[in-house]
């Protein structure tokens, strides 16, 4: 040793010690936490906490399984997720956004149920579009956590302002209302649309698409999206239009993200808004929305091209990990977690699918619990009657748009979107680009 | 100075004035572009949801609520059952998001995370700077850029390794994986910070210690140490402020409430519609409060300076 | 005396290496493997929705950032970020240490407040000025039109033309209190004799700011540059608070296409491509800056 001063060394030494010391005890905190038995790794993203808690105690209770409850807040939680998977963490059930089947299932992490009757059972209580979102190649990789679909929605008072009396049933009509609602002076952007790149744009694009009687895709999964009068054009073009010539749409609407535009609708500002159904619980709290009590849902509006009303529907649902699928004891207990949440619980009742609709405004994919006075109850209170909701549920269409590489096709297509909102294109050119980007990668 | 004359007199005194008065405007200005934005904010989070969606906005609460704070404050975890979840509070108007009770644990984890953060890196990086900066040795630029070269990499490309390293250390959820991960962030340029202010340090001083007989360990206590006192002071709350604000490892690292720091549940407030904006901006008021606190204590030592007499020697 | 100073060189090497030493093992650990991996990541085409084939392509991701259109634009974004936010940050950095290194009075509570700014997490920082920005209700629009500038409420972040600039302030005020205060530190060193002397001289206040000053803070200027630059061209945590990359393309920047491509896209290859050429161009950078700032390293 060079370092001359025996007092220097010895200080510098207690300081490492400590430090190694001090390191060591934290880490002890956290190897003993996993000493525990038997646990099942849930992960989902942070909505319905307490709801999901309050599910997971009774769970533990019912069987004597620990339950490691995981959320990461929705925007961050694609990210996280795939660090975890592709990091090989300890996950054996986790949310799964539809739009995300394709991908995870080729990359490995999701396992088919096909073979777990447990769960499978459940398929003759759900809505035919909710088992049809979670089939890949024609297997099965989970069960619903939730199902919904887009909602057109109006605020019954300024429309009262404005002295019309009946809701629009077609986009020109929602364009003649926006515009008197305008020169009554009641509101100055009638029609609110979230138009920031959000995960929820290509769900707000898809229902108006579709309601313009359009598809992205056809049927054999080609690109049709740049094709005039297959709805894609028409949609970009009317809210290029209502941004920019109408002037009923704010032209700030491209950073509005998807809750900033709710709180918008909350506090009464806007007459119209494409929302999803669950949020019409939320809006119609007087505790919440400044609104409430005046926000309906109404069938959403038909393009010039479209023969009915049509929306976009989409499921989020609980997939189980290959790893907890090899093991038998992680199988067991997953197939265990998997029945209680998103089937019936021990006592044979859909609890949680009930619980998250009345605390929260989810709606579920479990048909009988449709006929329940309580359910009913709900629709009534919070929505003015469920009739239209069921109605519009019947038309949900899922997105077409789902593939193996949806997730890099929709960076273009939401930039594509973008450049059309800031009339920096035009609908059939960003249009093109989307077809383009969507052939590129589906060849190869 | 003294001024010899009258006329010499009164120039002394305008200019004196003007200086004073340059200073008040650029003090001025600094005080607002520095503290409105977080007089806004605590403006905000002293207001109810709807005073502050009001259009003008209202820059100081129409009517104080400490309704925000109260709700952070009196939270505990609890264990959730059917019976005690919470489905909103519509007496009283308030929605208070489902991790609110983290946000004090989180307060916790951040600081605790920040100090030991603080501390070794302090400890690690006095001894290669000052390796670096005075000792000439051989592999001294290579040692240099190299520590420096740790750090060009963006984080986003870092985090799905460092989540593989964590995970085949088990360390993932600790406090432990946070230090080390921050530890590897600052130290590099806690380095660079006390290399340039070492080298700013006269060499005569650390001859005449070496000649006198001292080691390098002694030269270090002695003659770089004491009059390094504003830049080992920057770079602690560097180190601190940076393990504070860090969000992305943090993200990656950590989900759970034994472990999770304080930026990740606020961004967890931000996803839900129920929560107000007058909370969020409240839990943000309290994400400021102790850095600036732990700053205030120490700043001292960085502005009055007290080196600049004896650093000519 | 050829011993004593061949001794001498022994001890300066092996001091010199204990003394290092710890620094490169918490590096070691924690650092390296995730670069190393990173760059042996970026020699492959690795898309994870198709794991059963990862050929090994060498430089070829690299070649095809080049070719991509999307890349040019990200270094466009890039370059115009780093440099308005370095160069503000900076000016504004010396001024305000300048400011802080004169006596008056309530300079205490002046230094403690420019802390504000950096005490605040990015996450916050973000939110706020997105709240500030907003075009329904936010505060610099209320002021704007309080203060008669504007008729009307405008639109600022979600202006493609504005985006990177707003972004760019909401960085500027978080980070000019640590720029400060390095300069500011490395005022401290300056010895009040020089001051003396340059006034006996005859030199007012800019010569002596000119000869005095600006050459003592060469060090202090090279460390804020560095580290400005390194932070502002991969800088991240704003992009995802606030804009995601948009309106259209307005804030894609190379980070953010780091982000998509290994997050969104799933290709890890293409992703750990981007974040190498990016590093070199920042290590490119420092050097530059090290080496311009004649620091004797």
């Amino acid at each position: 040793m060079s370092l001359s001063d025996p007092r220097s060394v010895s200080r510098r030494t207690v300081l490492k010690a400590a430090a190694a010391t001090a390191a060591i005890t934290v880490a002890a905190e956290h190897r003993s936490a996993w000493a525990q038995a038997p646990t099942i790794n849930f992960t989902s993203w942070s909505a319905a906490v307490d709801q999901v808690k309050s599910h997971v105690s009774a769970f533990e209770k019912a069987t004597n399984l620990k339950v490691n409850y995981e959320n990461f807040p929705w925007a961050q939680y694609r990210t996280s997720v795939v660090t975890r998977l592709v990091g090989n963490a300890p996950m054996d059930v986790l949310w799964v956004s539809d739009a995300w089947l394709p991908e995870f299932a080729e990359a490995g992490w999701l396992a088919t149920i096909d073979d777990v009757p447990e769960l499978v059972k459940y398929n003759a209580d759900a809505a035919p579009f909710c088992t049809q979102s979670m089939l890949y190649k024609g297997k099965q990789y989970g069960l619903a956590y939730y199902g919904d679909h887009m909602s057109f929605v109006y605020n019954t008072e300024i429309l009262a302002k404005a002295g019309i009396t009946t809701p629009p049933t077609t986009w020109a009509e929602v364009v003649e209302q926006s515009l008197k609602i305008k020169q009554t002076g009641v509101v100055e952007y009638p029609m609110l649309m979230a138009l920031a790149i959000d995960t929820w744009l290509i769900e707000f694009m898809s229902a108006m698409v579709f309601s313009h009687g359009g598809r992205f895709v056809d049927a054999a999964g080609s690109a049709i999206m740049a094709e005039t009068g297959k709805g894609v054009v028409e949609a970009a073009n009317w809210i290029r239009e209502a941004i920019h010539t109408h002037k009923i749409v704010a032209p700030g609407a491209v950073e509005t993200s998807e809750i900033t535009a709710l709180r918008a609708l909350g506090s009464g500002q806007h007459a119209f808004c494409i929302v999803p159904t669950y949020r019409l619980r939320a809006l119609n709290d007087p505790s919440q929305a400044t609104a409430a009590g005046k926000l309906r849902p109404t069938l959403m509006p038909k393009g010039p091209n479209a023969t009915a009303s049509a929306t976009c529907g989409w499921i989020r649902f609980y997939g189980m990990t290959p790893g907890a699928k090899a093991n038998a004891t992680r199988r067991a207990n997953a197939v265990k977690f998997m029945e209680f949440f998103g089937g019936k619980d021990t006592g044979g009742n859909y609890t949680l699918q009930k619980l998250l609709l009345t605390d929260v405004g989810l709606p579920f994919c479990t048909t009988p619990l449709s006929n329940d006075p309580e359910v009913k109850a709900f629709w009534t209170r919070w929505a003015g009657g469920g009739d239209v909701i069921a109605q519009q549920a019947a038309t949900a269409v899922k997105k077409d748009v789902i593939a193996p590489w949806f997730g890099e096709w929709n960076e273009t297509a939401n930039a594509a979107w973008q450049s059309i909102f800031l009339n920096r294109a035009t609908p059939q050119a960003a249009a093109a680009s989307m077809a383009q980007k969507w052939k590129e990668l589906r060849g190869s | 100075m003294r001024a010899a004359t009258d006329d010499g007199r009164r120039a002394m005194i305008a200019k004196r004035w003007g200086r004073g008065l340059l200073i008040s405007a650029f003090s001025a200005l600094l005080v607002i572009y520095v503290a409105g934005p977080v007089a806004w904010l605590v403006s905000s989070s002293l207001q109810s949801e709807a005073d502050i969606t009001a259009v003008p906005p209202n820059w100081l609460p129409p009517k104080v609520t400490f309704g925000n704070f109260e709700a952070i404050f009196s939270n505990t975890t609890r264990e959730v059952t059917y019976e005690t979840r919470r489905q909103g509070d519509p007496a009283t108007g308030r929605f208070l998001p489902s991790g609110a009770e983290n946000l004090l644990p989180a307060l916790w984890n951040s600081f605790t995370v920040g100090l030991w953060v603080a501390i070794l890196n302090v400890v690690v990086s006095i001894t290669a700077a000052y390796a670096i900066a005075v000792i000439h040795f051989k592999g001294r630029q290579a040692a240099l850029y190299t520590i420096l070269a740790t750090r060009v990499i963006p984080d986003i490309a870092l985090i799905v390794p460092l989540f593989l390293v964590m995970r085949n250390l088990d360390l993932v959820n600790t406090r432990f994986a946070l230090v080390v991960t921050y530890l590897a962030v600052t130290v590099p340029f806690t380095i660079f910070i006390l290399i340039s202010y070492f080298e700013q340090i006269p060499r005569d001083l650390y001859r005449a210690a070496r000649a006198d007989g001292c080691s390098h360990v002694q030269a270090l206590r002695h003659v770089y140490l004491p009059l390094s006192l504003p830049a080992l002071v920057a770079s602690v709350m560097f180190a601190f402020l940076t393990s504070w604000n860090e969000f992305i490892f943090a993200l990656i690292l950590t989900q759970n409430i034994a472990s999770q720091t304080l930026p990740i549940v606020i961004s967890g407030f931000v996803m839900d519609f129920t929560t107000s904006f007058s909370f969020v901006n409240a839990a943000g008021v309290i994400a400021i409060v102790p850095p600036v606190v732990l700053a205030m204590m120490f700043e001292r030592y960085i502005v009055s300076g007290l080196t600049a007499g004896a650093v000519k020697g | 005396m050829l011993e004593r100073l061949g001794r001498q060189f022994g001890y300066d090497e092996r001091s010199a290496a204990l003394l290092v030493f710890p620094v490169f093992a918490v590096l070691m650990v924690v650092a390296v493997y995730p670069i190393v991996y990173s760059f042996y990541t970026s020699l492959f085409d690795i898309v994870l929705t198709r794991p059963w084939r990862r050929p090994f392509v060498g430089f070829g991701n690299y070649a095809r950032i080049f070719a991509d259109p999307q890349f040019w634009t990200a270094v466009q974004r890039t370059t115009v970020y780093t440099v308005v936010t370095v160069s503000i940050t900076t000016v504004m950095a010396l001024f305000v240490a300048l400011l802080l290194n004169e006596a008056f009075p309530g300079r205490r509570l002046l230094s403690a407040l420019i802390l504000l700014p950096w005490a605040t997490p990015s996450i916050v920082n973000g939110l706020m000025w997105k709240w500030i920005y907003d075009p329904g209700y936010g505060l610099l629009n209320g002021i704007l039109v309080q203060l008669g500038w504007i008729e009307k409420y405008i639109v600022w972040l979600g202006d493609p033309d504005k985006t990177l600039f707003m972004i760019a302030n909401a960085a500027i005020w978080k980070q000019m209190p640590l720029a400060a205060i390095l300069l500011l530190v490395s005022m401290k060193s300056i010895s009040n004799d020089l001051y003396r002397a340059a006034t006996v001289d005859g030199a007012n206040v800019f010569q002596r700011f000119l000869h005095v000053t600006l050459p003592a803070l060469k060090p202090g200027l090279m460390l804020v540059l560095v580290y400005e630059t390194m932070i502002s061209i991969r800088h991240f945590d704003l992009f995802l608070i606030m804009t995601q990359g948009g309106p259209g393309d307005a804030s894609y920047t190379l980070s953010w296409q780091i982000y998509v491509e290994t997050f969104r896209n799933l290709k890890f290859g293409i992703g750990a491509a981007l974040s190498y050429v990016l590093a070199l161009a920042t290590f490119i950078l420092s050097y530059l800056f090290i080496r311009g700032f004649g620091s004797k390293a």
